[in-house]
């Protein structure tokens, strides 16, 4: 086979010219532009994963702060709460307590009422059973009712003991030597005589005595001397049967 | 009947113009026409390359061919691919443009004259020591030669020598033959038979060029790594002495 040398060196030289020229237009190129295109790639993937590591880092964060929120909240909540209980508590005792201060004016308002009730039925029913009685002993025998009762007190005034007949005596003369007796009804003359000389008799001489007639004094007769007294009347009756009224309306009060 | 005349066989002998020594033919022609079209593509596709996700479809192209060629050299030279690519790809587009032209009516493929086979063979004969001696020394490319006894050294050289001859025929034997049996069969059949091997033509153009351009980086890629390993040896010889 026949090989032409200069052809042979020509081929040899457009053979390295190709290969300069292709160096030049193409390898260097498009291998520059490959290397460019995988550093950027890298370099992104860097970035990702930089941007992945900063995102959970601050993910992270986020939930470590959602979980302070979350204990701060239940801690405030808490907080809350109690003071809410506290502050009901206090309310609730504040209203118990004016609830109480209620109660108890109206439980005085009630017994004042129910006092005055007793006292205004008392009065009556004093009355009515003086005028009853003295119907009654009227009608029974023939002598008034002050008779009886002045009777009654002079007995009393005769059996008083010696310690109270001092008593009455130190009173009589530490007051002035002034006796006073009140009656619900006019004593008469021969009767204020007959007291006289009881006191007398029993308790002492030199005083001065004063007559008053008080319908307060209901059905009866009593002798106030500085700060002591003797009486008879129909209060203690009544006061008695008052009583025995009122733990009855009581009891009806308390079923109702 | 003469099918094909002594002188077509091979582009060679079509002299278009002469001077003293001074030879311009055929081969050296299409020789310069590959040439165009290779630089002038190149050129024309890199001139605005982009090194962004968007690339041009020819762009893609040149990037998988380019990328191949570096894939193939990498497997044998472990490293420093980039630094043969020059060579073997060259080898591979030139022998390959030039073998798929041959559809072209009219076109001869330089790679079809011994004289290019035997130009590109020698390149490839005289970048293995280049490069041997580029990368280990000019004392260790030698020693080579000489292993593992003296005795060898006449085996070496035959052996580059003879496979230098072996690429040199083997792909001016193929291609030419090639084209040869087209011309035959255009005489003979010429009618549908001749498309096919028309076809077969083109894989064994591509073929060829793969071939060259893989055997000469084996070729390379042996000298280097075989430099290599007596170069570990000796290192590690040194360190445990």
């Amino acid at each position: 086979m026949h090989i032409d040398w200069f052809v042979f060196l020509a081929q040899i030289f457009n053979f390295l010219l190709l290969m300069y020229l292709l160096k030049r237009f193409l390898y260097g190129r498009i291998i520059k532009a490959m290397d460019d295109r995988e550093a950027k790639i890298a370099a992104r993937f860097a970035e990702a994963e930089a941007l992945q590591a900063k995102a959970q880092e601050e993910a992270r964060l986020y939930e470590q702060r959602n979980q302070m929120l979350n204990e701060k909240k239940e801690v405030m909540l808490n907080e809350a709460t109690m003071a809410a209980d506290a502050k009901r508590r206090e309310l609730m005792e504040k209203v118990r307590e004016e609830v109480d201060t209620v109660k108890t004016r109206w439980q005085e308002m009630l017994l004042r009422e129910q006092d005055a009730f007793f006292y205004d039925l008392r009065q009556r029913a004093a009355k009515q059973l003086y005028a009853t009685a003295r119907k009654a002993l009227s009608d029974l025998a023939d002598e008034e009712l002050e008779d009886r009762i002045i009777e009654e007190f002079l007995r009393r005034l005769q059996a008083l003991d010696a310690e109270k007949s001092r008593q009455l005596r130190l009173a009589i003369t530490g007051g002035g030597n002034r006796v006073t007796v009140q009656s619900a009804f006019g004593i008469p003359a021969p009767r204020q005589s007959q007291i006289e000389e009881v006191l007398k008799k029993q308790i002492t001489n030199g005083f001065t005595i004063r007559y008053l007639h008080e319908p307060d004094v209901v059905s009866g007769i009593e002798l106030r001397v500085n700060g002591h007294k003797i009486a008879w009347s129909l209060n203690e009756y009544l006061e008695t049967l008052v009583e025995s009224l009122t733990e009855t309306l009581q009891k009806e009060a308390h079923a109702a | 009947m003469e099918v094909v005349s002594l002188n077509q066989i091979s582009p060679d002998q079509v002299i278009l113009w002469s001077w003293n020594f001074i030879t311009i033919n055929v081969t050296i022609l299409y020789t310069w026409l590959v040439m165009a079209i290779l630089v002038g593509g190149s050129h024309l596709i890199t001139r605005n390359l982009s090194s962004e996700m968007n690339v041009s479809r020819w762009q893609h192209f040149l990037e998988v061919v380019i990328s191949i060629i570096r894939g193939e050299i990498s497997e044998m030279t472990k490293k420093g691919a980039d630094h043969y690519v020059p060579l073997v790809g060259t080898l591979f587009l030139f022998i390959c443009v030039s073998n798929v032209l041959v559809i072209v009516p009219g076109f001869v493929a330089p790679t079809s004259s011994m004289t290019t086979t035997a130009a590109l063979a020698t390149c490839v004969f005289i970048a293995v020591p280049f490069y041997g001696i580029s990368r280990n020394g000019l004392l260790h490319y030698v020693k080579e030669y000489f292993q593992p006894t003296f005795i060898f050294f006449p085996f070496h050289v035959m052996g580059e020598l003879s496979r230098t001859l072996a690429l040199t025929v083997r792909l001016f034997g193929n291609i030419m033959s090639h084209e040869k049996v087209i011309g035959i069969l255009l005489a003979v059949t010429p009618f549908l038979f001749p498309v096919v091997m028309q076809i077969l033509g083109l894989l064994i153009g591509v073929i060829q060029a793969y071939i060259f351009a893989i055997l000469s980086m084996v070729y390379i890629a042996s000298a280097l790594s075989a430099e290599d390993e007596a170069h570990t040896a000796v290192k590690k010889e040194g360190s445990g002495a």
